[in-house]
């Protein structure tokens, strides 16, 4: 390589995100100094329009050929900017993405001097690593046009749907006999009041009108492995073994109910305690005779450590399952319509009817001389003696007694048990146990783990109007991954430099991707030769730490470039004065 | 024209969705009646939950629309009717004249710079002030600008300062016809009208705000460059929260919740607390509906940071000779009297209704809820709506968050492409 390097830096201000604490314009005027650069400058938002087609004329005009943006994370525009080098004819990979917001600006508010000092070292760093670059080429690996949905409730069988309809072959994996799922526990739903059953029943005659889709009910995934494009899913139906063979994974497998610890509330303790899914049973069959009926919300949810029973990993659900304050009004509209004469108490914190239609339940029952009574934060309500035991907020803080012949816990939501999947392919999960997509506006129905992606209630809350949003957002991004029966895969994996490999094996025993890394057998002879499955290794490095001899290397992020960026971040000083 | 998709309406909604059809190979034109493509996010400070600045996660996605090679973006360009032809569309769209040529404009800025005249910016929410010729803000898309000719008195600097005679004063609105397989209404929401309240001074109190007024106030390259109260430029030290101020009150026609408002409330007291750490910020509240992912962690944790949630009804907002909002509230905790509490700035947290409503605006014939929103009749396709390859995504279809505006707009863009698979077939 005879070409002259030509780094252009770009410090973003990022509104104000980064430049109310780092001087940008001093970093960009450090920068300009260093060695290698050949243009340095900064923006109000680098990732616009505008900013972009700075770069593009200054590769174009300025030849510049290496890039480095000091701006946000990488997860947020890494992207953006490569597409930006592409656009411009230079290799997308000649690019270094600087965080000097979560790495910096964020965290070191009121140090303004330090911030800058920080973000100057940092994107000198960022220079001495791009000016290592190689161009990388992406990996291409063929990809089947398939998808596996896992759980048929709705959301997987919206799913399903629209991929077939969409030209992709499916396997739909339920693990019940029957598709629908958690609906099939309702009579009827909101916000339309449509029968559950219909709903289900209208969704599973689509499902068999595609014959794209095959379904098996009965079947357990007991395995995952593979990789974007080439997944490998073994199944199990009674005692039979199937492998299918998937492009993509919509994981659509929902939720369970929050189920009250023995004694919360009086649950197990009374048989007058019951949950709400409970109560749906007794509404079904109209078992439900008491007169005085009280609605206990969030229970198992938006729950304060120190205050509730953890779940068993430690955690307390701290956040809001979303549909049982509409949920629980529904159910008392139903009770209502068979025994108008009940009294029905609410006992709430606040009443979340959001969505479109869900007000009106509330004004409904308000209406029908419901009584809502309100608690505080910290002030949980007890259940003593069949009478309910409030401190009402909305009478000025008034001790209630609520006699109660039947309380029904609005029971909030938690993601079903899917630990084997998750641990097969290595997941993210939330604070919350629900997966965790990437970013909730820029991909969120896709997790960090190319290739799979979620629908509905595995993710978090959602009614039935969101999951089928949500499944049929994640089969758009199904589509789109394998419309052209090809994909690109990050060039970001390990390489071996065959000289340097002395088959020590080491780097073996470090793996984690189960076939991402083998030995082989040198065609010449001598010791045997770590081979890397490129679709297969995630980069992750581990085998680089081992390597006695630094023949394996990530590609872009080589020990070479390792040790210049250190040398950079703690070299003395260097200020331009 | 002709394409495979028309998405109507360029926010984030639209924006999505064009990507979603265009990534699989659909050709897309996509038509916003703004001289900007980017919607109402791009005017936001920062976005719940994760705090990021709307304009990283919107401009990225302006940039893919405007440089993809499979859609097109008319902008400054109004819809005039779409017609059902068999199973596909003819939709009739007049561009309306920016006064540029923008064939030839280079988006230089020398006639936003020559131009003497200014007016109130509409993009500032009437806070800042541009030039009767500009660019509608910093990265907007297209960098062209338009002229405001009610308002140009026709001196014609612009004119002599534009390198390439881009500037023509004689342009005239331009009639297209677009030939569309299927339809993508991502028309969005207005918020409910400040004057929709008396009690809450109509309007004219001039330090209560609307919440656009507060985001532009938070935004980094906002009109004052920090916050400030309108009347005489005061930092304001104590700033109110009236929520449900265009939303669950019968009374001014939006009965229903507006879904964002608790979260947009919770997020400017959040941002204001930063940059006025010393100000004391309170929201008045019915319920607070933090519903989302994240969302009831994001209250907690300003209620950690000291913001003050009181939860009572505002009756009725007047204000001092000083322009001081007075509110007057009846606190639901501690005692039972109405009070009057004096703050330096109150700002409405206004609810959301159509931006475009089918059976007032004509256009398309399409069936609305008693909200007004396009109906969706299909639970488990909630982007159908009553018109076969006419879908819709984001606050058309109601009240919506930026979170499940994206979702649905993916979910849309599903509908619609295999829509159009079946007609292939």
């Amino acid at each position: 390589m005879s070409e002259e390097i030509r780094v252009g830096v770009y410090i973003c201000h990022c509104g104000g995100n980064i430049s109310d604490v780092v001087d940008v314009k001093k970093v960009a005027e450090e920068l300009s100094h260093y060695p290698n650069v050949k243009v340095s400058k900064n923006y109000m938002f680098m990732c616009s329009d505008p900013g972009q087609q700075m770069i593009i004329d200054d590769i174009k005009q300025n030849n510049i050929n290496r890039v480095v943006v000091s701006a946000c994370s990488p997860a947020l525009h890494e992207l953006t900017f490569r597409k930006a080098l592409q656009r411009a004819g230079l290799n997308p990979h000649m690019y270094e993405n600087v965080n000097i917001r979560e790495q910096v600006s964020w965290v070191h508010k009121g140090r303004k001097e330090d911030a800058t000092r920080k973000a100057i070292r940092l994107t000198k760093a960022g220079v001495e690593k791009i000016v290592r670059q190689d161009p990388l080429e992406a990996i291409r690996v063929n990809a089947e046009r398939h998808v596996a949905v896992i759980g048929a409730g709705v959301a997987g069988m919206r799913a399903a749907v629209s991929l077939a309809r969409r030209g992709l072959g499916v396997t739909l994996i339920e693990q019940a006999d029957r598709v629908g799922g958690r609906l099939l526990e309702m009579d009827r739903i909101y916000p339309t009041g449509e029968k559950a059953i219909d709903v289900v029943n209208g969704l599973a005659k689509e499902v068999e009108g595609e014959k794209a889709i095959s379904l098996l009910l009965n079947t357990q995934v007991v395995g995952i492995d593979g990789y974007v494009g080439n997944f490998t899913l073994t199944l199990q139906t009674g005692d039979e073994k199937a492998e299918v063979r998937a492009g993509a994974i919509v994981l659509a497998t929902g939720y369970n109910h929050y189920q009250p610890q023995e004694g919360e509330f009086g649950y197990k303790e009374s048989p007058k305690v019951v949950t709400l899914p409970e109560f749906w049973a007794l509404l079904k069959e109209d078992k439900v005779s008491a007169k005085h009926v009280a609605f206990l919300h969030c229970v198992g949810s938006r729950q304060f450590e120190g205050l509730d029973q953890p779940q068993p990993d430690g955690k307390v659900n701290d956040y809001c399952s979303r549909l049982c304050c509409t949920a629980g009004l529904h159910a008392v509209e139903q009770l209502l319509e068979r025994r108008p004469d009940t009294r029905v108490y609410h006992v709430y914190k606040d009443i979340r009817t959001y969505g479109r239609g869900h007000e009106d339940y509330y004004e409904r029952m308000s209406r029908k001389g419901v009584r809502f009574f309100r608690y505080a934060d910290g002030e949980k309500p007890e259940f003593v003696g069949h009478k309910l035991k409030v401190r009402d907020v909305l009478t000025w803080g008034e001790e209630l007694e609520i006699p109660v012949e039947l309380l029904v816990l609005v029971t909030g939501i938690m993601p079903r048990d899917i630990s084997g999947i998750i641990d097969a392919l290595k997941l993210p999960t939330g604070v919350d146990r629900f997966l965790q997509e990437v970013h909730p506006k820029l991909r969120p129905v896709e997790l960090a783990n190319n290739g799979v992606l979620v629908a509905g209630c595995c993710q978090g809350p959602m009614d039935v109007i969101e999951s089928c949003a949500s499944a049929e957002a994640a089969a758009v991004k199904a589509s789109i991954l394998l419309a052209k029966g090809e994909i690109e895969l990050d060039p970001y994996v390990a390489r071996v430099v065959p000289e340097k490999c002395d088959g020590c094996q080491k780097c073996l025993a470090e793996c984690e991707y189960k076939g991402a890394l083998t030995m082989t057998n040198r065609p010449e002879g001598g010791p045997l030769l770590a081979t890397v499955n490129k679709a297969l290794c995630v980069g992750c490095g581990a085998c680089v730490a081992v390597c006695p001899t630094r023949a394996i290397q990530i590609a872009g992020w080589s020990l070479d470039q390792f040790d210049a960026m250190v040398d950079a971040l703690v070299s003395e000083e260097y200020t331009h004065a | 024209m002709k394409c495979d998709a028309l998405v109507i309406g360029a926010g984030i909604a639209g924006l999505q969705a064009a990507l979603d059809l265009a990534d699989q190979g659909k050709q897309v034109i996509l038509v916003d009646r703004d001289p900007s493509i980017g919607g109402r996010m791009i005017n936001l400070s920062k976005v719940f939950p994760t705090l990021d600045c709307a304009s990283c996660i919107t401009t990225p996605r302006m940039a893919s629309v405007a440089h993809h090679p499979n859609i097109k973006t008319l902008t400054y360009t109004e819809v005039d009717s779409v017609t059902p032809v068999g199973p596909r569309f003819l939709a009739k769209v007049t561009k309306k004249p920016r006064y540029i040529r923008e064939d030839l404009c280079i988006g230089c800025k020398r006639c936003e710079e020559e131009c003497i005249l200014y007016l109130s910016d509409e993009y500032d929410h009437g806070l800042g002030a541009k030039k009767v010729v500009s660019i509608p803000f910093t990265n907007a898309i297209p960098q062209l600008p338009v002229l405001d000719m009610d308002e140009c008195m026709l001196c014609g600097a612009c004119a002599k300062a534009c390198p390439t005679d881009a500037i023509d004063f004689m342009q005239e609105p331009v009639h297209e016809e677009i030939d569309a397989g299927t339809v993508i209404l991502a028309t969005g929401y207005n918020i409910t009208p400040m004057d929709a309240k008396r009690q809450y001074g109509g309007g004219k109190l001039p330090n209560v705000i609307s919440p656009f007024m507060a985001e532009r106030l938070l935004a980094p390259h906002g009109p004052y460059g920090g916050v400030m109260r309108p009347s005489d430029g005061k930092i304001p030290s104590s700033i109110a929260y009236v929520q449900c101020a265009g939303s669950r009150d019968a009374s001014i026609g939006v009965p229903y919740c507006s879904r964002v408002c608790c979260m947009y409330a919770i997020k400017q007291a959040m941002l204001l607390s930063g940059s006025l750490p010393i100000a004391d910020i309170t929201i008045y509240y019915m319920d607070i509906r933090a519903f989302g992912k994240g969302y009831e962690q994001f209250y907690q944790n300003a209620k950690a940071m000291g913001i003050e949630f009181v939860k009572a009804k505002v009756a009725k907002i007047t204000e001092d000779e000083e322009h001081n909002p007075i509110v007057r509230i009846e606190r639901q905790e501690g005692t039972s009297a109405p009070e009057e509490v004096k703050h330096d700035l109150v700002v409405l947290s206004l609810g959301m209704v159509p931006a475009w409503v089918p059976d007032r605006d004509g256009i398309i014939p399409l069936e609305v809820g008693a909200d007004s929103f396009v109906r969706t009749p299909r639970l488990t396709a909630p982007n159908l709506t009553s018109l076969p390859g006419v879908f819709a995504a984001g606050a058309a279809t109601g009240p919506k968050d930026i979170v499940d505006t994206i979702v649905e707009a993916s979910a849309a863009a599903m509908e619609a492409s295999n829509y159009l698979e079946a007609c292939a077939k």
